[in-house]
């Protein structure tokens, strides 16, 4: 039986309504957070990079809900719009690796042979080098900024996926249905791209949950040591490093929210990413 | 299918988190803002009180490790603060930065251009061979060479021989009012030629010895973990009381300093920021003090485009909120400043360069109405850049504000600015690589001079100023610096230097943000050092004791 990925995620009738309270709080966490990024110059009280000298270091008050940074900026609106660029980011890496990787993976498992030798040799050498290490000589080369670090990290992250892409795709290619559609005449592609990758597609996405948490870690860490996000973004790897000053003075704020929404967005998104994993993988 | 990841440690690792922000919320919530605190005020006089005895062994954090000792290389900071007390020269900066004869027991002019040093007999180099005019001649020169760090002191030097067995005489192209004081700088440094040689190009480098004749020897130097630097067993001023037996340096960004010097590992530091003051201020074993520096924290303008045109770079210095920046960088410990020297610099005729600092205008320690107007009006006078000005920042406390700042103060009067980080390790090649300063319009840095004087400092607006990276250009400014070079008599130099200094301001090649005094930390029972920048020169470690004999 072949079935698309939609239509397996639809009718996994167990996963609705197996109790699971975790799951559910991290997906509830994970749509407010994804609201909040839709919404957040709505809901944002001051312009993130508003300065206020008269106001630095600020406790949390009801004009500052959490506070104020070194530059008196509002810490809650920085958040909020910090949001946006912590989710996009990580969005944007994983579109361009899975489309390199899943078609690195794919073509790999459905040619076999030397194709699957070469490309498997090519991703080796890739996973050989330390990923940082080949971000930092990417961003060399281009130059810094949000969107270089994206690419630099869906470089490095492609052949992560080719890799899954092609242990998943040669086990589904050895299901008849595969034999049947070759009998009938299809073509390689119709067949890899129309029926086996859907297929795939519930356990890939449970994987790439989970690489979302870890391209969000990876990027606000790029933006900690400037070579993402520059100032004055409130990207909250950003924050976190202009905010460390505050530490030595007593201010925990300033990095503390931010560490700690990185860090409540990741858990959340790796709470979901293996329940997904756990549930489409048992039931594919 | 096993569960990579438990559901107790994901029910675990979820409570943690929610528990960090309730503490979260509590601990931020106990402390007072900055701007709701009260003024923070700190002794503040040359040196901290004398030491009553000696002390065995410090040790001293820096804020990074040394480069290299050979000073026609490089130095910086951290060199200066170590070497200090290892190698002297022919004139020696006091606590007060004032300048008097050292390794030269005296320094004259003999006429219009020629000054002549006598050099002091009975020096000895650490390893035991007597200085000779020969050995002072040949450091000059070196210090003189093309491409060596400290060959702009002798800009104006035509020839240097001996002419004495204790005298070198100098010829200068013209009278150079701060030669002499200028010796008191790295450019003065006395080098024993024969261990310089035999190390060659390794001279500098971990492992060689010192070429000095100071009150301390360079003991190990392990990379990446510490330098010792030992009292010198034979040192030959018998009438130096040399108080500490050594000092063992390590180095580490300021937030390690300030948690070694809270948790008793340091026993001191010249502090990289005033505002680390701030948190150490609350530490009962840890006394602090803050003096007269020359150092500024500036914007110093590239030759990349944008600012050419000096309206653009007033309507800038108009704008930017320097009481903010002093504040929100500094804890309120350094002071809006109008000038890129501080008033360290003014060794002579204070009062005059007090009354001519007060009567400068283009920078407002925090923008009115009326600047922000005018800086407008610039704007639009001068049109704007078509691309975004760029600033440059490391990451770095004051860099960070200084470069949010500017931004802010770019939106305000209709210009774009966008910060862009280079990294640390990066920065000081603003001063040396084009292809650096082509990545920013501004970067900031704090400039210092070694001599208090500011026509020292002002010979970087001439034209042919190797920092003059913007290409500020007027004849009358280079004609007024070489009168004030030849100028020996201080009050005609002061009006001079007064002159260049309100032509810097009104043109702003580098846009002036504040004043940063030389702060130190000491353990409560150690005392005596200078708390003056005189440390970057002076040989302070020898001053260091304890408080009780």
């Amino acid at each position: 039986m072949t079935t698309t990925a939609t239509g397996a995620l639809l009718r996994r009738d167990g996963l609705a309504r197996r109790r699971d309270p975790l799951y559910a709080v991290s997906l509830a966490f994970l749509g407010l957070v994804v609201l909040v990024a839709a919404f957040a110059p709505l809901l944002a009280p001051y312009p993130p990079d508003a300065i206020d000298f008269t106001a630095i270091w600020g406790s949390p008050s009801p004009a500052h809900l959490l506070g104020t940074d070194q530059l008196g900026r509002d810490l809650f609106s920085r958040l909020l719009l910090g949001t946006r660029e912590s989710l996009i980011g990580p969005l944007a890496l994983l579109a361009g690796a899975t489309v390199i990787g899943v078609a690195i993976g794919l073509v790999a498992a459905w040619n076999g042979g030397w194709v699957d030798v070469l490309l498997a040799r090519i991703t080796d050498v890739m996973f050989a080098f330390p990923g940082l290490l080949f971000v930092v000589l990417v961003i060399a080369v281009f130059g810094k900024g949000p969107w270089t670090a994206v690419v630099a990290l869906a470089l490095a992250y492609a052949p992560v996926i080719a890799k899954f892409t092609r242990s998943i795709a040669l086990s589904e290619l050895a299901r008849p249905y595969v034999d049947a559609y070759r009998v009938q005449g299809a073509s390689a592609v119709h067949i890899a791209v129309r029926r086996v990758l859907p297929n795939m597609t519930p356990a890939l996405l449970g994987y790439l949950v989970v690489l979302f948490g870890e391209g969000l870690m990876s990027l606000a860490t790029l933006s900690y040591l400037g070579f993402g996000a520059q100032p004055p973004s409130s990207e909250w790897g950003l924050m976190v490093q202009e905010g460390q000053d505050g530490i030595v003075l007593g201010h925990f704020a300033p990095t503390l929210v931010p560490g700690l929404a990185i860090a409540a967005v990741v858990v959340a998104v790796n709470i979901v990413g293996v329940r997904l994993s756990e549930r489409l993988g048992a039931r594919a | 299918m096993n569960t990579p990841f438990p559901r107790r440690r994901l029910a675990g690792t979820a409570l943690a988190t929610g528990a960090a922000a309730i503490l979260l919320a509590g601990c931020t919530a106990a402390g007072p803002s900055t701007s709701e605190a009260p003024a923070v005020e700190l002794p503040f006089g040359p040196t901290t009180p004398a030491a009553s005895g000696p002390v065995d062994s410090v040790t001293w954090m820096l804020p990074s490790e040394p480069a290299t000792f050979d000073f026609d290389i490089d130095s910086g900071a951290a060199e200066n603060t170590v070497f200090a007390n290892v190698c002297e020269r022919l004139m020696a900066v006091q606590p007060d930065l004032t300048t008097v004869p050292h390794l030269a027991e005296s320094a004259e002019w003999v006429d219009d251009t020629r000054v002549v040093f006598t050099i002091r007999d009975g020096v000895t180099f650490h390893d035991g061979s007597p200085m000779t005019a020969a050995d002072v001649l040949w450091s000059m020169q070196r210090h003189a060479a093309e491409g060596a760090d400290e060959s702009d002191e002798y800009a104006n030097v035509v020839s240097m021989e001996q002419t004495g067995e204790r005298e070198i005489t100098v010829t200068m192209a013209q009278r150079d009012a701060i030669f002499i004081q200028a010796m008191a700088g790295n450019g003065g440094m006395v080098l024993n030629p024969r261990v310089v040689e035999a190390q060659g190009d390794a001279f500098g480098s971990p492992g060689t010895p010192d070429a000095c004749t100071g009150p301390y020897t360079l003991g190990e130097w392990k990379p990446g973990s510490s330098l010792t630097i030992e009292r010198a067993a034979d040192y030959w001023d018998d009438s130096r009381e040399v108080l500490a037996g050594e000092v063992v340096f390590r180095w580490a960004d300021q937030s390690a300093v300030v948690n070694a010097l809270t948790a008793g590992e340091a026993d001191g530091s010249y502090l990289d920021s005033p505002a680390s003051a701030i948190p150490l201020q609350q530490v009962s074993d840890v006394s602090l003090a803050q003096g007269p520096s020359t150092n500024a924290w500036v914007l110093l303008a590239t030759e990349r485009g944008p600012l050419a045109d000096e309206r653009i770079r007033q309507a800038l210095s108009l704008a930017i909120d320097r009481s903010g920046i002093t504040t929100a960088a500094f804890g309120g410990l350094a002071q809006p400043w109008k000038t890129p020297i501080g008033q360290g610099a003014w060794g002579y005729e204070t009062e005059a360069f007090q009354a001519a600092y007060d009567e400068l205008e283009g920078a407002p320690a925090s923008p009115d109405a009326a600047d922000l107007e005018r800086a407008k009006a610039l704007v639009a006078e001068a049109g704007a850049p078509d691309e975004p000005i760029l600033v440059a920042s490391d990451g770095g406390s004051v860099r960070n504000v200084v470069s949010n700042a500017l931004v802010a103060a770019a939106k305000q009067i209709g210009l774009d600015a966008e910060i862009v980080t280079v990294p640390s390790a990066q920065y000081g090649d603003f001063y040396s690589d084009e292809a650096v300063r082509g990545q920013a319009d501004l970067f900031s840095d704090e400039y210092y001079i070694s001599k208090n004087d500011p026509v020292g400092f002002y010979k970087n607006g001439a034209s042919t100023a190797t920092v003059n990276f913007v290409g500020f250009s007027d004849p009358d400014y280079d004609a007024l610096v070489k009168e004030a070079f030849a100028a020996t008599d201080d009050a005609e130099r002061a009006e001079l230097a007064i002159e260049l200094q309100r032509r810097w301001v009104e043109a702003t090649p580098w846009i002036s943000i504040a004043q940063s005094p030389s702060t130190v930390a000491l353990r409560a029972e150690l005392t005596g050092v200078p708390a003056s920048a005189a440390y970057l020169y002076y040989p302070w470690a020898a001053d260091l004791g304890t408080t009780e004999g």
